[in-house]
């Protein structure tokens, strides 16, 4: 179980959004302020996966799906299909083709948590949460920011140095995962416009 | 005569407070636990006295915030790992499973089920790397790929699986917390059994000390420390009847004390009334501690409830002291009468001696001896020790009140026989079982404690056991692979398809992918399919799961490949998949090590949580091996007893813990009715015997009946199920009440009447009233003169050893604790509602 909920880090995925912003005074609350807005939306992506242990990288590719405030599914088509679908504080993970399903509440595993946060905390705007789990810090420009999300907890500081996630206005573009040990995994967003 | 009296008890006494000194007292549920058991009853004890679930103490930190609690558990459970009275400590650390995972590893192909020879052919490895790849280019892979290395054919995930039914609590800052983080939660384990209540009162104050000092910093302070299980209400219940029983007879006896001395005003008569409940509750204790070895905290808490009977015979002794009655007299006359009383209780009791189940059987001795020495006290030490010119005198106002109010009490006979005719409706209406019908109803425990162990409980998920499979064997490998075939027939289970492995596609696997063929297809054909989706159990223990039998291990050994196979059969495995070469290098530096090992022992679990578990699931007897394989999720014991008896000759045994209880104590409560009938017959019969008289029996007894009834009513009415203890109070109600009606009864019939004059006494008979004329013709008499002194004197000894009674008894509902309350409360209703009774269908005579 404990092993099966950790495949919920699949869920660092970003999808994309779009908003009017000003670019006066941009900081945190700003770029926080404008996430959001965005209520809905979909799009591909593309993870590749470079591990010390393998010859070459790994790479999956599949749908991403957010809808405000709490809602985020990850679809993976390729290679093998796989879906984790986040519901407030409920995870569902099916996987394989036996369609073996598992349900897990999110209080009862911090670090999914804090890696489920990352991600849909910053979807949806939410600086509290992010800070609950990060030390948050943001560079760049509203047509092009990049947030660094440094773990709080030392399990989850063990395994993840960094979370790296660039984007432009209200759009996500790369959540990359920088592991201790040097392995680091990158996932390409792009809008579904259909 | 007379001193030899004295020095009798002088000695007696002085033997009753030797053995009494030396008393031990017992406070846990065994007090109910039968003294000659069937197999599984002797399970049940063994688990209720010893068991893995006695020794668990539950540890709630409250009142801080999140992190501070978090803070004080991880210190809390630092000094107690660090302390031998507790086994086993657990707070939801990681760090504290380090040595079961680094067990787990290093034991990996000693312990998968999965190792087989073929699990190591080379398509075999090639799946099981094609899985690993998946999951570390999984979210898990972040965890895994440092295990892949050793560990490529997923052994370890196989192992971490089985305990993954397990509840666990939710843990934040890295320990166990509730989920609405108001308390952190523990979980320890005690070294000492359960039924060892020093040992666990140690313990418990070893916790506190604990506590108090990984609380001793200033940002720390403040929070609270809740504690339950088991052994935590043991000694709570010993400290609570100790107390109850100290306290409680102290201000017992103080309040009886004062009424003594309002009516008597003399301080001689309090402390000599005194005398015969003090010998006959010594003497009973005495006698239980002769005749049990161990006197039981409810039976020590009941020997309050003497002191509200006994001092009724010092009551009637001195109410009678007056100008014709010299101490040495006074109880002559209604000795016959008195004597038939104390023989009427002892009637009500002595049934409570054949009582299969210790807690009513050492009752029954220690009332039957409380009251006789009590009486013996009363009638032969009493006199010698007062004062031969010494008298009481009754108020003057108090009996001429009472008298007035007994001759009116006949008013109320209509009153009376409606509430007899309410009662008796309201009993046949009753809704719901009558009596408490589990044996958690005679625990000691208070509400309020229960209710904190269940919120306890479900906080941390821990193990309420209700079902084990009980497995024996000759020996521990024996015992062992029975245990592992047991598994076998529940893994199945578990799977939903008990019937036989053989099968190749069970139904349940059909039924995934469409329910419908599930309905059509497998419903009708196998027995076990008609609710696919929940299995009869869900999970089960067992202590082959980390100390598989040898047969197994040898086994295992067995199918492990040489150095060279593996390396050939890993090399053809690799084919296409893009794993570094060399890479599983330490798996087979692994696999060549565990070649060359010896089977583990349980010796090597020593120092892991996994070991305790082991130690605690298999435990030797005189007879040999007991495996106990505690189960989750059960749904369906009936299926699982069935499946489990199919190979009929093994002597395994499914044993439902709470069913077990309950039968034991409906046992109990159907034996209790059966000798309290008992009794009331052997009081029939000796009443008869005495009285001669169908009609003097029918008298006596219809308040007592009547007074039973209603009672029984109002403890109904009030939304209590009878306890086995209240009827212990209504036999106590009928022992006290039986002297009321006695004494009304022989008022109301006595022929001689005893008249006193100014000047002279004489004697009259009741149809011979002219002596009563002559004496109140006199000039100037007084109102109180000419009557019967006598019987004033009785009524008031009814009156006051009633007030005394009520007082005794009606003190134990506050007690707190349950039983007592029960016992209280019954016979403080009951021997009022005698009285009355008495007075209202014999007060016209009495008083005419």
């Amino acid at each position: 179980m404990r092993i099966a909920a950790l495949l919920v880090l699949c869920l660092l995925t970003g999808s994309p959004a779009a908003a009017e912003q000003k670019a006066a005074a941009w900081g945190i609350n700003e770029l926080m302020h404008s996430l959001a807005q965005v209520k809905e939306s979909k799009a591909t992506f593309i993870e590749r996966k470079h591990l010390s242990l393998l010859k070459t990288p790994l790479e999956f590719s599949g749908t991403l799906a957010y809808t405000a405030p709490s809602y985020l599914e990850k679809i993976t088509l390729r290679p093998k299909p796989e879906s984790l679908v986040l519901d407030h504080d409920k995870l569902v993970i099916r996987t394989g083709a036996a369609q073996q399903r598992r349900t897990l509440t999110l209080q009862d595993y911090p670090a999914v948590w804090a890696f489920v946060e990352s991600i849909r905390a910053t979807l949806a705007g939410d600086l509290e949460s992010l800070n609950r789990f990060y030390l948050v810090s943001l560079e760049g420009k509203p047509k092009q920011w990049l947030l660094l999300l440094r773990p709080r907890d030392p399990n989850m500081k063990s395994l993840v140095t960094e979370i790296r996630i660039s984007g432009s206005a209200a759009q996500l573009n790369s959540i990359e995962i920088r592991e201790t040990g040097g392995d680091y995994s990158v996932m390409q967003i792009s809008k579904d416009d259909s | 005569m007379k001193r030899r009296a004295v020095a009798l008890w002088l000695a007696f006494l002085a033997l009753a407070i030797l053995v009494a000194s030396r008393v031990q007292i017992g406070a846990d549920l065994s007090a109910f636990l039968p003294q000659s058991p069937t197999p599984a009853q002797e399970l049940l004890t063994e688990q209720l006295r010893n068991g893995v679930v006695s020794r668990l103490i539950l540890l709630g930190i409250e009142d801080g915030t999140p992190e501070a609690q978090a803070l004080t558990s991880k210190r809390l459970a630092q000094q107690l790992r660090n302390d031998r009275s507790f086994a086993m400590v657990n707070n939801g650390e990681e760090s504290a499973l380090a040595k079961d995972s680094t067990f787990l590893l290093e034991n990996r192909y000693l312990l998968s089920p999965a190792v087989t020879p073929e699990h190591f052919a080379a398509n075999a490895l090639h799946d099981a790397l094609e899985n690993s790849l998946q999951l570390l280019g999984s979210p898990a892979g972040v965890l895994l790929k440092r295990l892949i290395p050793r560990d490529p054919s997923g052994e370890m995930l196989a192992l971490l699986d089985e305990t993954a039914g397990e509840n666990r609590p939710a843990t934040q800052d890295g320990v166990w917390m509730s989920r609405d983080s108001k308390r952190a939660l523990l979980l320890v384990q005690t070294s000492a059994p359960g039924f060892d209540i020093d040992a666990q009162e140690q313990a418990v104050a070893r916790i506190r000390k604990h506590f108090a000092a990984a609380t001793g910093s200033p940002e720390l302070s403040g929070q609270r420390l809740l504690l339950s299980g088991p052994g935590v209400f043991a000694v709570e219940a010993r400290n609570n009847i100790k107390n109850v029983a100290l306290y409680f007879s102290l201000f017992t006896a103080l309040l009886v004390s004062l009424l003594l001395w309002l009516v008597y005003r003399s301080g001689r008569v309090l402390a000599l009334s005194l005398l015969p409940v003090a010998s006959g509750a010594l003497a009973g204790v005495a006698a239980v501690s002769l005749g049990y070895g161990v006197v039981y905290g409810v039976t020590l808490g009941f020997g309050i409830t003497l002191i509200g009977e006994a001092v009724d015979y010092a009551i009637y002794f001195f109410t009678r002291l007056g100008r014709e009655n010299s101490p040495d007299t006074a109880l002559d006359t209604i000795w016959p009468t008195l004597r038939l009383g104390v023989l009427t209780t002892v009637c009500g009791f002595s049934p409570m001696f054949l009582a299969g189940f210790p807690g009513l059987a050492q009752l029954g001795l220690f009332s039957v001896t409380g009251i006789i020495v009590a009486v013996l006290v009363t009638r032969w030490v009493l006199p010698v020790l007062t004062p031969a010119n010494f008298s009481t005198m009754p108020p003057a106002l108090l009996s001429g009140w009472l008298m007035r109010l007994i001759g009116q009490a006949s008013r109320l006979r209509l009153l009376v026989l409606v509430a007899m005719v309410a009662a008796i409706i309201s009993m046949a209406l009753h809704r719901g079982p009558l009596w408490s019908d589990t044996l958690s109803s005679l625990s000691p425990v208070p509400a309020t404690d229960l209710q904190l162990d269940e919120a306890l409980r479900r906080d941390l998920g821990a193990p309420d056991v209700r079902y084990l499979v009980i497995v024996r064997g000759q020996n521990r490998e024996t015992a062992l692979e029975h245990a592992e075939a047991v598994g076998a027939q529940l893994d199945r289970l578990i799977r939903n398809n008990p019937s036989d492995s053989a099968s190749p596609l069970p139904c349940r696997e059909r039924a995934r992918e469409r329910v419908e063929v599930q309905q059509l297809d497998c419903a009708p054909s196998s027995l076990f399919s008609r609710d696919t989706n929940q299995p009869p159990l869900t999970g089960y223990d067992t202590p082959a799961r980390y100390l598989p039998s040898e047969k197994t291990q040898r086994a295992r050994l067995a199918a492990l490949p040489d150095a060279k196979t593996l390396r050939a059969n890993l090399q053809q495995a690799l084919a296409g998949l893009p794993f570094r070469d060399d890479l599983f290098e330490p798996f087979i530096s692994d696999v060549a090590a565990t070649r060359n090992r010896p089977p583990l022992t349980q010796a090597d679990l020593r120092g892991t949580s996994l070991g305790l578990q082991v130690e605690s699931l298999l435990v030797q007897r005189d007879s040999g091996w007991t495996a106990l394989l505690p189960l989750r999720g059960v749904t369906d014991a009936g299926l699982i007893r069935q499946t489990l008896a199919q190979p009929a000759d093994t002597g395994v045994v499914l044993l439902d813990l709470k069913q077990e209880s309950d039968t034991l104590y409906q046992s109990y409560v159907r034996e209790a009715v059966l000798l309290a009938a008992g009794g009331a017959l052997a009081i029939v019969l000796l009443l008869f015997i005495s009285l001669r008289s169908p009609r003097r029996v029918v008298l006596v007894l219809a308040p007592l009946a009547a007074a039973v009834i209603v009672t029984t009513a109002v403890v109904l009415a009030s939304g209590q199920q009878l306890l086995l203890f209240h009827l212990v109070g209504l036999l106590l109600a009928v022992a006290v009440g039986s002297n009321y009606s006695l004494f009304f009864e022989r008022e109301a019939f006595r022929r001689d009447h005893f008249v006193t004059c100014p000047g002279r006494a004489a004697f009259y008979r009741e149809d011979d009233s002219s002596v009563r004329a002559e004496c109140l013709a006199q000039p100037g008499i007084s109102k109180h003169e000419g009557r019967d002194d006598a019987r004033e004197r009785t009524m008031v000894s009814l009156l006051v050893a009633n007030l005394a009674t009520i007082i005794g008894f009606g003190m134990l509902t506050f007690s707190g604790v349950p039983i007592l309350t029960a016992i209280g409360s019954t016979v403080a209703l009951g021997a009022f509602l005698s009285l009355l009774f008495s007075a209202v269908m014999m007060g016209n005579k009495v008083a005419a």
